[in-house]
């Protein structure tokens, strides 16, 4: 198997893997998965209300390396990031960072959705629906 | 050539497959390299050539699973592709992308594949949990009876597409292939719970 370096090490040392309080209103949780080999992962944020600035973050991931370092590094990277900055990054920065190849990609795809779905979900606990109606019509 | 050109068969998913063994073997006799010892090295070639096409022809075609995957392909759908896609569509649009399957399904995926962890911890650690045991029985039971509905499933689509084929309904077909992706979607999850509920009661 040709995993890169970095994935190995995001692999066997994951970084933020465990749970945050779902119910707590500073917390946004996202969980998706990729269609392509049913793999599934959580990524979860804490926000500081005040700042918008994510102060920490936990994952748990069910899938193969690829997405175990993903996510890792999603955690990584997100955190100290404002919500806004946290949106900017995208799949093909992951797949350049841990060099996955073309096979793996659905899995950095993970990655992401997973940022998008966890910031997706503290925006609507806070209120901030009304500003983006697009996420209302699609958070069912 | 489409691996259903090769069997002279129409693009349908409802196949006699007792039918399609038959003609797999007329045919594999019609290609076989002896039949064309005495010939020319180019006609030599283009029967080693069919005889590999008739072969893989033959073992995605008789999968009903594999079939329908690569029906969908020949309509120019891309499995593989489809996540990666929807993402890219959602970040451009700015909006947040919607799950490729329902969420509760994610949801049970999840919850099941904690509780296998805490499964394997326990075992690690010598000590075999008889409740979590018994969640994991009816987890198994739960989801492989999913499975066998979606394969139920799958099954009346394929009859909806031979007709829509056959009365040549454009938007009959469509409809068809969207929910032929969709329950082979939900079918991947749902195999791998299986296979994972299996491992960790083994
Ligand atoms: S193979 Fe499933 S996420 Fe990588």
């Amino acid at each position: 198997m040709a995993y890169s370096d970095k994935v190995v090490d995001h692999y066997e040392n994951p970084r933020n893997v465990g749970t945050l309080d779902k119910s707590s209103t500073e917390v946004g949780t996202g969980l998706v998965g990729a269609p392509e080999c049913g793999d599934v992962m959580r990524l979860q944020i804490k926000v500081n209300p005040e700042t918008q600035v994510i102060e920490d973050a936990k994952f748990k991931t069910f899938g193969c390396g690829s997405a175990i370092a993903s996510s890792s590094l999603a955690t990584e990277w997100v955190k100290g990031k404002t919500v806004a900055e946290a949106l900017t990054i995208s799949n093909t920065d992951i797949v350049k960072e841990l060099a996955l190849p073309p096979v793996k990609i659905h899995c950095s795809v993970l990655a992401e959705d997973a940022i998008r779905a966890a910031i997706g979900d503290w925006k609507k606990k806070n209120g901030s629906a009304e500003a983006e109606p697009a996420l209302a019509s699609v958070s069912v | 050539m489409t691996y259903f050109e090769i069997f002279h068969l129409p693009p349908k998913l409802g196949l006699d497959t007792a039918a399609l063994e038959k003609q797999f073997y007329k045919l594999s006799r019609e290609y076989h390299p002896d039949r064309f010892a005495s010939k020319s090295v180019e006609e030599q070639n283009k029967a080693t050539e069919m005889s590999s096409l008739l072969n893989d022809a033959y073992r995605t075609l008789k999968d009903p699973i594999r079939r329908t995957e690569y029906l969908l392909e020949l309509e120019g759908i891309e499995l593989e592709e489809q996540s990666v896609k929807a993402t890219a569509a959602a970040r451009e649009a700015g909006k947040e992308k919607k799950q490729i399957v329902p969420p509760d399904l994610l949801e049970e995926a999840f919850e099941l594949n904690m509780q296998l962890e805490e499964m394997k911890m326990a075992k690690q650690m010598g000590d075999d949990d008889l409740q979590l045991r018994k969640d994991l029985e009816a987890a198994k039971a739960n989801f492989t009876a999913m499975l066998d509905a979606s394969q139920k499933t799958l099954e009346a689509l394929w009859q909806s597409w031979d007709a829509a084929v056959d009365s040549g309904d454009d938007g009959a077909k469509d409809a068809a292939k969207d929910e032929m992706v969709a329950t082979l979607n939900r079918r991947s999850y749902l195999r791998n719970l299986v296979r994972d509920v299996n491992a960790a009661l083994e």
